[in-house]
């Protein structure tokens, strides 16, 4: 039982010089062996006060109320997850107002310690004060609570034995070891405990029903198997203490300690052992790297049934592990962090999200992630509207199409979507529709050939045929005579035009479907443009801009294509290609080529069945133009 | 209780944001070299840029390479770097891009310099274009591309020849995901998740078919760390369905949390059980797959909001602790 004015020794104790804190963890009264929060004073930072009454209240009282306020709202946070239904009883303070250090103390109530366990349960196991200094970077294995301190910034923690537990003091400040400290504190404590001044303090009234809590906390522990759910919460709320007991289950700094764990424990106990050293490993391996994810996968479920290992009597053990596991597996155990976070959580799991967030972003470079909770983003405003996947589509579906626009295969696909739809119940749509498209190809092939070569009289393939076969003879010839005076150019040096300074080749309504009734256009007036353009180019093709290559305009009625590429064999037949697929209906092309260069204009009658804008066409071929 | 805490996690200490003159969709992280990650433009046009950016998580800093950013013709519909490192005596890292063809470039100190284009057409210059592609990491010189045209493409990119190709489903191929050095699995418009063998070209697998004929199947993602496990997506819809090759046809489990479609999912690189999937919703999920799946389905273990429908989701196999996603034109990095 707790001295009724513990609290205010505590106070004098820990403001005589001026510390963070002062915990007494004492014997629990329903579990024998087990040290839990006694009686509690802090005297650190505060965020903000809240002064219900509009009484002025000196620091003692301030101090002394703070303190009473935590516990309250500790109580009321503890109550709220046994109960969920129930509803919050309210406290002075809500988890918004504390600070960091406030948060360290208030988790700490929810510790408990075995004799022989954890910084409280070591010192009073060896009878001896514990200094530790460096608290928030410690190993977890020596002091549990390293991570929580590391938020709070606490430096320097000691334990002490006394008559009624453990005391344990801590501070902001790092403080060097002084035993001294610790028997002046003693001295002066011990002694004003014995004076037991009969405290009234209006802020102990509540002294009875916090026992009362603690009671039906333990009777709830220990009756798991009747109230299974309830069970789980405290699995979950009991957690912190597992971890410690789990981290200091093997403790190679303190060899002693070890003993008197192995000794005391049971054989149940060893057998942990061997699991939790796996445990420890992991979440050693994990603050280096993380990288050892599937290792530790096992950990949640040591730290959730360790603590059964130190509780002989417990029949509840085997329910903890059965309830414990779907959800404990949640727990990432990569980083301490992530298990703290889960810690305050479960502990205030009916209290906001976005607290313990908050609180939990205090460590460094914290995960950009938070907690998965269902319903969390209920009202979430996200843009409900419009095409889902939106992107995703364009990249599958559309940007497909954008290859394919200005190819010849736009021309197939064309083709291959009208057999389908016109012929689509015809057993033999397969046969069809690939005779389909090599009518087509052959076709768009012959008009390619018919615009090579210039001389062609009349429309049908076999007069194609026939003309390009005398045009090629005569280019034959004509290599042969080139070739003749080739040998001569040392002796007549510029008489002649070489062959790759001029070829020029003019076709005539090339491409004029003769079923759409379109009348051919004189020739007359097209030679002359023909020209213009020719020089226009020719222009172009000294300032040697090689970017703008493709011009594609369209003016009244007509649409003018003017490109410049390197030359190469096959061009002029993908340039043609490319440009049939868009359905344009040519007037004229005319092509040249000097200095390697491939000149080319083409003209056409803009008809409103062109479906590609200019833009398109230009895409198109400057995508040819550019290939090697 | 309180929802509108999404600009919390803008916060420098456990994400950074890059903000891109263009939309973003293409994004990969470079194993070889930790630091560097590629980012490739959506702009619907033919111009589109690829940027190569490097991030040091130590101070949190991200500084795009101008020097590195090239010229891609039509948006890459995915950028992958080389799966290993390269050999000792080069500083170089290659990246591919997929789009109209299949694309390899070098990327220097200095520079980027197109190495290679593979064109699987004989007949004609253009190739089908290309929907996604995925480099074998056991054997890299060897990367699947999927198609338009139904069709599977397996290159030696060494030797810059056509390995073998396959027609994979009956509609377009969606996505492509390497196994093992010899086995890959797509997915496609036909709504069919297939495996198959390269030493067995004549058959394939059906491990899955979406539940509604002809429900396009989207994305595909391999476990590399459990190769019985692969997941998918599907048009229109909030599900990533797992798939356990050993069980065809029906899937493990279905994760539906999202509140909207899914568009990217990627498994950890190093972790057999745990995969992010990010949507429509604006959120970005990490899953712990179960051994034992709950009645009720199965919950996420956390989420991200980035406050915009994310496109594009990448897990960095350097750097596991950090995955990124994409965004509108922004590029986020978040700690795991």
């Amino acid at each position: 039982m707790v001295p009724e004015n513990m609290k205010k020794q505590l106070a004098l104790a820990v403001r005589s010089i001026q510390w963070s804190y002062a915990i007494l963890w004492t014997d629990s009264a329903t579990q024998p062996g087990v040290l839990r929060w006694g009686e509690g004073y802090y005297n650190g930072d505060i965020k903000t006060r809240k002064t219900s009454q509009g009484v002025e209240l000196n620091s003692d009282q301030i101090g002394l109320q703070r303190s009473e306020q935590l516990r309250e709202l500790f109580k009321s946070l503890k109550t709220a997850e046994i109960s969920p239904q129930s509803k919050r009883p309210s406290a002075a303070l809500s988890p918004e107002d504390l600070t960091d250090a406030e948060w360290y103390y208030l988790v700490c109530m929810s510790f408990i310690f075995n004799i022989g366990q954890g910084l409280p349960g070591r010192t009073l196991a060896k009878g001896q004060p514990i200094w530790l200094n460096n608290a928030h970077s410690a190993d977890c294995k020596v002091f549990s609570r390293s991570l929580l301190a590391k938020s709070a910034s606490i430096e320097t923690v000691v334990c002490f034995p006394v008559m009624e537990g453990v005391i344990e003091l801590g501070t902001t400040e790092q403080v060097s070891e002084d035993f001294s400290l610790i028997e002046r504190i003693k001295t002066s404590f011990l002694n004003s405990l014995h004076v037991n001044v009969p405290n009234k303090s209006g802020v102990l009234k509540s002294r009875d029903q916090e026992d009362l809590a603690y009671v039906a906390f333990d009777h709830n522990a220990n009756n798991v198997e009747s109230i299974p759910e309830i069970g789980y919460d405290i699995a979950n709320a009991t957690s912190p203490d597992g971890s410690s007991n789990a981290f200091q289950a093997n403790q190679p700094l303190d060899e002693t300690f070890m003993v008197e764990r192995i000794t005391s424990g049971t054989s149940q106990v060893q057998s942990w052992q061997v699991m939790d050293d796996e445990l420890s490993n992991c979440v050693h391996n994990s603050m280096n790297s993380s990288d050892c994810i599937s290792q530790t996968f096992a950990s949640p479920e040591n730290i959730a049934s360790s603590p059964k290992c130190n509780n002989p009597s417990d029949p509840r053990a085997r329910d903890l592990q059965k309830c414990n596991n779907p959800k404990m597996t949640l727990v990432d155990p990569r980083s301490d962090d992530w298990h703290y976070q889960r810690v305050l959580s479960d502990l205030l799991k009916n209290s906001d999200q976005l607290l313990i967030r908050m609180h939990s972003q205090k460590f460094h470079q914290e995960s950009s992630f938070v907690s998965w909770r269902k319903g969390g983003t209920m009202d979430c405003q996200w843009p409900r509207s419009g095409t889902s996947q939106k992107l995703l589509k364009k990249v599958l579906f559309e940007v497909p199409q954008m290859h394919l626009d200005g190819l010849h295969e736009s021309q197939e696909e064309n083709d291959y979507k009208e057999g389908m739809r016109l012929e689509a119940d015809e057993i033999g749509m397969n046969h069809v529709m690939s005779e389909r498209r090599r009518r087509a190809k052959l076709n768009e092939r012959f008009l390619t050939l018919r615009s090579m070569v210039p001389s062609i009289t009349k429309d049908d393939k076999v007069s194609i045929l026939d003309d390009a076969i005398e045009y090629l003879r005569k280019l034959e010839r004509r290599i042969k005579e080139l070739e003749a005076q080739k040998g001569m150019t040392n002796i007549e040096p510029g008489t002649r035009r070489s062959p790759q300074d001029m070829v020029e080749r003019t076709s005539d309504h090339y491409f004029s479907k003769s079923n759409n009734g379109k009348k051919p256009v004189v020739k007359k007036r097209k030679v002359c443009g023909v020209d213009e353009t020719g020089r226009e180019i020719n222009s172009d093709a000294l300032k040697g801009s090689y970017a703008n290559d493709v011009t594609v305009s369209a003016g009244d009625n007509e649409l003018v294509i003017e490109m410049k590429c390197p030359s190469r064999s096959g061009r002029l037949l993908e340039i043609m290609e490319a440009v049939n697929s868009f359905n344009i209906d040519f007037n004229s092309v005319q092509s040249t080529e000097s200095d390697g260069n491939l000149h080319l204009t083409i003209k056409s009658v803009f008809t409103g069945a062109t479906i590609a804008t200019t833009k398109r066409i230009k895409q198109a071929l400057q995508k040819v133009a550019s290939k090697f | 209780m309180d929802n509108s805490t999404q600009e919390s996690h803008l916060r420098s200490e456990n994400s950074v944001t890059y903000e891109s003159p263009y939309p973003i969709y293409a994004m990969a992280f470079s194993p070889s070299h930790p630091h560097r990650l590629a980012l490739g433009s959506f702009i619907e046009d033919y111009t589109n840029r690829v940027h190569i950016l490097s991030f040091h998580p130590d101070t949190l800093s991200l500084n795009p390479h101008p020097s590195l950013s090239f010229d891609h013709p039509y948006p890459p519909t995915k950028l992958m770097f080389h799966p290993r490192k390269p050999s000792p005596s080069s500083s170089s890292d290659l990246l591919a891009t997929s789009g109209d063809y299949l694309r390899l470039w070098d990327v220097r100190e200095n520079s980027v310099e197109p190495l290679s284009l593979f064109n699987n057409s004989k007949t004609s210059e253009f190739c089908a274009p290309l929907t996604s592609f995925d480099w074998n990491d056991i054997e890299p010189n060897r990367i699947g591309t999927s198609s338009i045209d139904t069709t599977c493409t397996i290159w030696d990119i060494e030797r810059t020849v056509v390995e073998t190709q396959l027609i994979a489903h009956d509609k377009e191929v969606y996505d492509i995901a390497w196994g093992e050095a010899r086995v890959f699995a797509s997915v496609s418009a036909d709504g069919s998740v297939r495996i198959f063998d390269l030493r067995d070209k004549e058959h394939s697998t059906i491990i899955y078919e979406s539940p509604h004929p002809d429900t396009p199947l989207l994305r595909l993602a391999w476990n590399k760390q459990d190769l019985r496990y692969m997941a998918t997506i599907l048009m229109d819809s909030n599900k990533v369905v797992i798939l356990d090759i050993r069980s065809p046809t029906t899937p493990v489990a279905e994760l539906e949390r999202h509140r909207g479609s899914v568009n990217a999912i990627a498994w950890a690189p190093h972790s057999s059980t745990h995969i992010c999937s990010a949507g429509d919703d604006t959120q970005a999920l990490i899953w712990e797959l179960p051994t034992l799946a709950s009645p009720t389905g199965i919950d996420p273990m956390c989420m991200y909001s980035a406050g915009c429908e994310i496109n594009q989701l990448q897990w960095s196999a350097a750097q596991p602790d950090w995955i990124a996603v994409a965004f509108a034109n922004k590029m986020q990095l978040l700690k795991v």
